[in-house]
């Protein structure tokens, strides 16, 4: 394939690749974020429906502590409890239910520790001013951020202030970290995931996981976190970016923060972007092959339809030529008649004029006698010229006459006997004693026979041999007319059915006797082939169809 | 037989001499140089010819239209087209329009005789020479 076909080639594939290929990635990049913002999605109500649960458990756990105490504080007088070891018991009780008490204290309206029950020496401290005290004092009931306090360790305190003496007094119990922590912790997830709560001016309730320690300063800014239940991505400075569900704890100014990596539950994702690869990976080779080959294949045809197309115009063009040339032929041959008929008239007028007499009597009376036969000779030659003429132009009707090819043959060759024995050219007949007649017509079978029998004596050189030979096979007969002569180059092969080609000099031959018998044998529904070595001789082979269609 | 002939062609010489040289074999022989002039001739001489030779591509009248009008005219006459033109397809229309034969000059004096011969004979038979 040339240039052109090669760049057509390449074009069509770049664009049928494009077209295939573009669309199908774009689907599965789609598809793919499709499903990474669904598993996002997922994740981030997972996430919500953990915070919620979460603050709700610790929302609980808070309320569980201040009811119980409430009753307490409600229900017991600071003198009954102050009684020696009776909050010792009421603890224990407390804990048998609840396990989250780490001490009990009745205090008074001074800061004053009336009773105390718990690990720490804390009977003679006095809580006046303390922040808890104070809003406690307010309030009534106070639940404490966590503070370090005279015990020097983070906690939180729950207290309960009542009115029902002269004084007011309070009863706190301090919760026990430990088991705040548990719960809270409870919310964290998978290897990176952290849970704290953080209070509202952002120090750490609890202890992250990473990146800090109770009472330190969260690095991120609690406006951040609207009211109610909220998930968002954000950016930490030590993990980089995560998704924290911010839950606000309702009794109490503290966010439940429960962050997670969003890239570690991407396994399922990994792998689904895996497979989602390998598979767009495959069906781009296998469309982008099918488009590839197809591509060419089509270009290929369409390369050799142009090549038949030009070829067929060729053809066509050819044969157009031939018809008009045929046309033209036709056209001069008729012109030629008349004048040709005056000279043969003419000449037949003065031969029969010419009298013994006048033979005998005039100088050169026998020569003018004989000119005159001879232009009348002459002029029946010409005739027979345009007619072979007139017949390669005109579309002929073939007659259906039964014909044997073998007659046929037999009178050809009793046509050029005398022409052959003079040239010393041996003629030989091979005729087939049982081949079939055929439906055929004659004249024109003989006139192409003819045609090849002369062009055989003229290959021939003195010694040389002249063969007819006739066979017949199931579908055709055929007559072959071979010599020994000089046989055909092979640069002129391609030429010798061609109108006007010739090898002969001019005046010898018109060239038309081949394209005439080619014409002629087409024209009867068979085939005029040759086979042809220069040195050895030529066979020409007139095939004909035993059955007409 | 003294066949009576009318010869058309609009080629003089060519008329001419053969109009002489079947007069010196011994028919009766006029010739015209046209299809009107040949129309006239058979209507001012009525059962004066026996067969026409004519000429196809002559100018006025067509030779073939000359033919048609003939044979239309005077049915009993014979004749035989010898022209330059040979064609299938003039042939055919020749015979279709009545004509004897259709004979494709040159053409030896011969073997037209031959076929006036045979012509005259087609219309009167029994009768020979």
């Amino acid at each position: 394939m040339d240039d052109r076909y090669l760049q057509l080639q390449w074009r069509m594939t770049l664009s049928g690749l494009a077209v295939t290929l573009i669309p199908l990635w774009l689907l599965g990049a789609a598809i793919y974020l499709y499903f990474a913002s669904a598993v996002e999605q997922d994740q981030r109500s997972q996430l919500r429906a953990l915070a919620l649960n979460r603050s709700a458990a610790i929302q609980l756990f808070l309320d569980e502590r201040v009811s119980t105490l409430e009753v307490l504080a409600h229900t017991a007088s600071p003198d009954d409890l102050s009684a020696p070891g009776e909050l010792r018991n009421v603890l224990d009780i407390l804990n048998e239910s609840q396990h989250s008490f780490v001490d009990l204290g009745i205090i008074d309206a001074n800061g004053e520790h009336l009773a105390y029950e718990g690990p720490y020496s804390l009977e003679g401290r006095n809580y006046g001013g303390e922040p808890w005290f104070e809003e406690t004092l307010e309030r009534g009931v106070h639940i404490s951020d966590v503070f370090l306090g005279f015990r020097g360790v983070p906690h939180f305190v729950i207290a309960i202030r009542r009115e029902d003496r002269p004084e007011p007094w309070i009863l706190r119990a301090t919760i026990d970290s430990e088991v705040f922590i548990r719960l809270v912790r409870s919310g964290q997830v998978g290897l990176t995931g952290d849970a704290y709560i953080v209070n509202r001016a952002g120090l750490f309730q609890t202890p992250p996981r990473f990146g800090g320690s109770i009472l330190e300063q969260a690095p991120f800014n609690t406006n951040i976190a609207p009211p109610g239940v909220n998930v968002v991505f954000r950016e930490t400075p030590k993990s980089g970016r995560v998704m924290s569900a911010f839950a606000w704890v309702t009794s109490k100014d503290w966010l439940l923060v429960i962050d997670r990596d969003p890239a570690e539950p991407a396994v399922p994702l990994k792998q689904t972007l895996r497979i989602e690869l390998i598979a767009l990976i495959a069906t781009s080779l296998l469309v982008g092959g099918a488009v590839i080959f197809h591509t060419r294949q089509l270009v290929t045809r369409l390369a050799a339809e142009d090549e038949n197309r030009v070829k067929t115009e060729a053809q066509l063009a050819h044969s157009a030529r031939l018809v008009s040339l045929g046309r033209m032929a036709a056209g001069v041959a008729h012109e030629i008649n008349n004048p040709l008929a005056v000279i043969g008239e003419l000449a037949g007028l003065m031969e029969d004029l010419i009298d013994p007499e006048f033979i005998k009597n005039t100088k050169h009376g026998e020569l003018f006698s004989d000119n005159v036969r001879k232009i009348q000779h002459h002029v029946d030659r010409t005739r027979e010229i345009t007619h072979r003429l007139l017949g390669f132009a005109r579309r002929m009707e073939p007659q259906h006459d039964n014909v044997s090819i073998n007659e046929v043959a037999r009178e050809a060759l009793s046509f050029i006997e005398s022409e052959a024995a003079f040239r010393q050219i041996e003629l030989v007949q091979e005729l087939d004693r049982d081949l079939p007649i055929i439906k055929s017509d004659q004249a024109q079978l003989q006139q192409v026979i003819l045609n090849l029998l002369n062009n055989a004596l003229d290959a021939s050189a003195p010694e040389g041999r002249v063969t007819v030979t006739t066979t017949a096979d199931p579908d055709n007969v055929t007559v072959e007319v071979s010599d020994n002569g000089s046989g055909i180059p092979d640069d002129l092969k391609d030429r010798i059915f061609d109108p006007f080609f010739t090898t002969k000099g001019p005046g010898e031959g018109s060239g038309l006797g081949l394209s005439i018998c080619y014409t002629i044998t087409k024209g009867l529904g068979g085939s005029l082939t040759f086979d042809s070595e220069v040195g050895e001789g030529t066979t020409f082979r007139v095939s004909l169809p035993r059955i007409q269609e | 037989m003294s066949i009576r002939l009318l010869v058309v062609d609009d080629e003089v010489d060519f008329l001419e001499s053969i109009v002489m040289r079947i007069e010196l074999r011994g028919f009766q022989t006029h010739g015209v140089t046209s299809g009107t002039a040949a129309l006239e001739h058979l209507e001012a001489n009525p059962d004066s010819v026996d067969i026409v030779l004519l000429d196809i591509k002559m100018p006025g009248m067509d030779g073939l239209e000359a033919l048609r009008r003939i044979k239309t005219s005077f049915p009993e006459i014979e004749v035989i087209v010898v022209t330059g033109h040979g064609s299938q397809e003039y042939n055919r229309l020749g015979r279709e329009l009545g004509a004897f034969d259709y004979l494709i000059k040159p053409i030896r004096l011969d073997t037209i005789l031959e076929r006036i011969e045979a012509a005259y004979r087609s219309r009167y038979p029994g009768s020979d020479d």
